[in-house]
C-alpha cells in the first residue's frame, strides 16, 4: 500500500453492469494493485442500449456465446441471466458510487455482476438489490438513500461522458496515463505496460 | 441461449466424420485486407495451423460492421493501436499509424477472392498484409503487390474488377452466418473474433482432434 501511494499511478476502470466483458473483467481488474504500484478507480458507465446505440441481435448471440467460453476459461460461473437493462443497471450504478465512498466498490461490483451474470438476480427490485448490498457489506439504508441522491446520478453521468471523451464506445475500457485498453482480454497488455512502467511490486 | 451454446456434440460428430470420410478440418476466416486486426489474425492463423490438418479458408471482405454505426472511425482508429499490442505480443511492429482505408484496399480483396483456398492463397494474403501493416506505411502501390502476387501463384492477378462478385458474396455469406465484423472465425461449429481468441483457435481444433499425429 505505500508503495501505491509513492506511485501516484492510476488506472480508470470504465465498467457497465450490462456489459458481460466487464463482469469477466472485474476479478482480475480489481486484483491489479496486489500486482503493481497502481489505483484503480471504478467508472460505472451507462449501458450503450441506454444512451441510444443499438446492439445488434447478432452481435448479442455472439457475445452470449463468447462469453460463455470464456467464462469456463477464467473458472467464472455464467449462464444464468437477467438483463439488467433500465433501472436494474441505473440501480447498480448508484449504489456503485456510494461504495466508492466506503472504499467497497470492488465486493460490490464483483457481488452485483456476478449476481446479474450468474445467479439470475433482478437487481431492478428491492428484494433482488437488497442482498447484493449486504454482502458488499453496505448498509440497506444507505444504499435507498443513493438511489435517490441526484448527486449520484450526476456521478455516473460524468463517468458516462468521460468514456465517450476518451473516443470509447464499449467497455470494460482502461485508462493508464495516455493509453487506452479496450475489452477485458486486452488486460495482459495493461499489465505490460504497468511492468514497463517499472509499476510492478 | 447459453445453454444452446453449450451443446457441442453435432460439431464433434462432423469433425469425426469429416475424418473418416478422409476429409480435412476447415477454418473459415472473413478479413478485410484495411483492417489491421485481421492481418494479425492471417499472418498468426497461416503460421498456427501448420499444426493442424485443416484447410484455412481465407474469404475477403470489404463492406462490414453494424450497419449506421456512429462509432466506425473511432474503431477503425482504435484497431490500430489494438493490432499494435498483438503483434507486440508476437514481437512484431505495426508500422502504420493511420487507418487504411478501404476501398483502398479493395483490389486485394477482390484478387484473393477469385482464386481457391490453398497454400498459394494463403502465401499471397500473408505476404501483402505484411507489406500493408508490417513494413510500409506509404501509398499502396498495386504494382508491387502483383509482384506478391507472382510470386505466390506464378502467375498475373485477376484483371480488374474480376473478383468483385466474389467479394460481395463473401459479405453475405458472412452477414448471413451471423458475424459482423472481422476478423471472423469460424472452426466446426464456433464463431470467434479471431485475433481476439487466437489461442483457443488451436485449442478448439485440439478438441476435435485435428492435430497431426507426432
Amino acid at each position: 500500500m505505500e508503495v501505491r501511494a509513492l506511485s501516484g499511478a492510476k488506472i480508470e476502470y470504465f465498467f457497465s453492469f450490462r456489459s458481460p466483458y466487464s463482469y469477466l473483467s472485474g476479478p482480475r481488474a480489481f486484483a491489479l494493485p496486489e500486482r503493481f504500484a497502481v489505483e484503480i478507480e471504478f467508472r460505472g458507465v451507462i449501458p450503450m442500449a441506454m444512451r441510444g446505440q443499438s446492439v445488434p441481435r447478432a452481435k448479442a448471440l455472439n457475445t452470449l456465446r463468447d462469453v460463455d467460453r470464456e467464462a469456463r476459461r477464467l473458472g467464472m460461473p455464467f449462464g444464468r441471466i437477467h438483463d439488467p437493462l433500465g433501472d436494474g443497471a441505473m440501480r447498480c450504478l448508484l449504489v456503485s458510487e456510494l461504495a466508492k465512498d466506503e472504499g467497497l466498490e470492488p465486493a460490490f461490483v464483483l457481488a452485483a455482476s456476478r449476481a446479474i451474470w450468474a445467479e439470475a438476480v433482478d437487481v431492478s427490485t428491492d428484494d433482488g438489490l437488497r442482498p447484493v448490498c449486504e454482502r458488499a457489506g453496505l448498509s440497506w439504508n444507505g444504499c435507498r438513500d443513493a438511489l435517490q441522491d441526484p448527486s449520484m446520478r450526476e456521478r455516473v453521468d460524468a463517468n458516462t461522458a468521460a468514456l465517450a471523451d476518451l473516443g470509447q464506445w464499449g467497455v470494460p475500457v482502461f485508462r493508464f496515463g495516455e493509453e487506452i485498453f479496450w475489452g477485458q482480454d486486452r488486460i495482459e497488455d495493461l499489465e505490460t505496460v504497468l511492468r514497463e512502467a517499472g509499476l510492478s511490486t | 441461449m447459453v445453454g444452446l451454446s453449450r451443446i457441442d456434440g453435432p460439431a464433434r460428430f462432423g469433425a469425426d466424420l469429416r475424418r473418416r470420410l478422409g476429409r480435412r478440418g476447415r477454418v473459415e476466416l472473413y478479413f478485410a485486407f484495411d483492417d489491421p486486426n485481421s492481418a494479425v489474425a492471417v499472418i498468426d492463423l497461416a503460421e498456427r495451423l501448420v499444426d493442424f490438418d485443416v484447410l484455412l479458408i481465407l474469404d475477403p471482405v470489404v463492406n462490414r460492421g453494424i450497419p449506421d454505426d456512429p462509432a466506425v472511425e473511432e474503431k477503425r482508429r482504435f484497431a490500430i493501436t489494438d493490432a499494435r499490442r498483438l503483434f507486440k505480443r508476437a514481437g512484431l511492429t505495426l508500422r502504420r499509424n493511420e487507418p487504411i482505408r478501404p476501398e483502398h484496399t479493395a483490389f486485394l480483396a477482390e484478387w484473393a477472392a477469385s482464386s481457391l483456398p490453398g497454400p498459394a492463397l494463403t502465401k499471397f494474403c500473408v505476404a501483402a498484409m505484411r507489406q500493408l501493416w508490417l513494413v510500409g506505411d506509404d501509398e499502396i502501390d498495386p504494382a508491387l503487390y502483383a509482384d506478391l502476387w507472382h510470386e505466390a501463384f506464378g502467375d498475373d492477378p485477376p484483371p480488374a474488377g474480376a473478383g468483385a462478385d466474389a467479394v460481395r458474396a463473401n459479405e453475405r455469406r458472412m452477414a448471413r452466418r451471423g458475424p459482423y465484423d472481422t476478423p471472423a472465425v469460424w472452426v466446426h461449429g464456433q464463431w470467434s473474433f479471431a485475433h481476439d481468441r487466437l489461442p483457443r483457435i488451436a485449442d478448439r481444433l485440439d478438441e476435435l482432434g485435428w492435430r497431426f499425429e507426432p
